[in-house]
């Protein structure tokens, strides 16, 4: 298992939210995670993404080659990306459609928005059926996290959670709490 | 004449190891027999992909959706088009009977890492109604676009790439297996080249 230095330390984490996608669920959320980071005493970044502040990854491959760990595309997320080892923890809170991130989420995701530490991702929907659920996770438990890191992004960890009621909410927060 | 669109999820331009597969599959879809439009994602879209796009793929009896894995799932630009279509084609109507090809490479020597990538798809195509065919799955991507255009090494690309064509020709609605074709070089010298890569970037990383 995962920790963060000694949970003790103030940590640094950046929440990443598709500002056109907000439901009433993920507000909830948004509003449950805060306050519990608050409490914490844990600094948080919150960052709402659109999909016009957004460009997609080119696949260029140059932040992995040429200017390691440096995005040449200049824009909101490269700011996030290329400060990325100053977050402890990144949360992204993405509808899921078609079992998938949205595309602006991912978007964040494939230009590697994401800490290298800790990654919590949290899909929400109203209107999930159970084999867009069960895509949704498995998309990253399978492949991220502990299972398979293949790719030289070197994630210690990502976690995947879905909520579809403000129980289900809870109960992540609940989940995530032991990281803090 | 039947519809075929064809839809380039590359970012890449020409550098595209997508664009060479999307091309060869063009080759082989006569200009005599069909309709084809090629539609390329775009880094930029201003609210919504334009109306013609998706007009397109709207009226296209078959769909190829040809593209680089990206984090174990679909590019975010082509994401984006997937998104803005469902709008569409729920507001303006679109052909049901459409059948959806996809043509996928990834970095990776063992292709059948794109297993939930598939289930992603179809999940669209279900909610659409759509006619889900088959996947072509090619690991590491960029020796796949050199070896598809070497005579003979190809013939598991070609065997696949035909295998869309027929399908759209014949009209087949049958359920369709996936190809999964591994590069013609053995998985251990790609995995020690790709070692000596991260080794090398592992250094650069830590000297800054």
């Amino acid at each position: 298992m995962f920790s963060l230095s000694s949970n003790l330390l103030p940590m640094n984490a950046i929440l990443i939210l598709d500002k056109d996608a907000k439901t009433g669920l993920s507000e909830d959320y948004k509003e449950r995670i805060l306050m519990m980071l608050k409490e914490k005493a844990h600094k948080v970044e919150v960052v709402e993404l659109g999909r016009n502040d957004v460009t997609p990854c080119f696949g260029c491959l140059l932040c992995l080659t040429k200017h390691v760990g440096i995005c040449v595309t200049r824009d909101r997320i490269a700011e996030i990306r290329n400060n990325v080892n100053r977050y402890d923890m990144t949360i992204f809170l993405t509808p899921v459609i078609f079992g998938h991130f949205s595309s602006t989420i991912k978007c964040a995701i494939d230009r590697g928005c994401g800490s290298h530490n800790l990654q919590v991702i949290v899909g929400y929907g109203d209107d999930i059926d159970d084999e867009e659920k069960s895509t949704f996770i498995d998309l990253t438990r399978k492949h991220r996290g502990e299972m398979d890191i293949v790719h030289p992004g070197f994630d210690k960890q990502v976690d995947v959670y879905l909520t579809t009621s403000s129980e289900d909410s809870e109960a992540i927060c609940e989940a995530v709490k032991k990281y803090l | 004449m039947k519809n075929i669109c064809l839809i380039n999820g590359s970012l890449r331009g020409k550098e595209a190891s997508s664009l060479v597969f999307l091309n060869y599959i063009n080759g082989m879809l006569a200009d005599t027999e069909f309709n084809k439009d090629i539609i390329n994602v775009r880094a930029k879209v201003k609210e919504s992909y334009p109306e013609d796009n998706l007009k397109t793929i709207s009226r296209a009896d078959a769909i190829i959706m040809v593209f680089p894995l990206f984090s174990y799932g679909i590019p975010g630009a082509l994401m984006r088009l997937l998104e803005d279509f469902y709008l569409y084609a729920k507001e303006n109507g679109y052909n049901k009977a459409a059948g959806l090809y996809i043509v996928v490479n990834c970095g990776f020597p063992r292709p059948e890492i794109m297993g939930e990538l598939i289930r992603v798809i179809k999940n669209f195509c279900r909610r659409l109604s759509l006619n889900w065919r088959f996947a072509i799955c090619m690991g590491a991507g960029p020796i796949a676009a050199i070896t598809v255009k070497a005579p003979l090494l190809n013939m598991n690309y070609k065997r696949a790439f035909l295998a869309i064509a027929a399908d759209i020709k014949n009209g087949d609605t049958g359920q369709k297996d996936n190809y999964f074709i591994r590069p013609l070089i053995p998985e251990p010298v790609i995995l020690w080249i790709k070692a000596q890569y991260e080794k090398k970037m592992k250094t650069r990383a830590a000297s800054k």
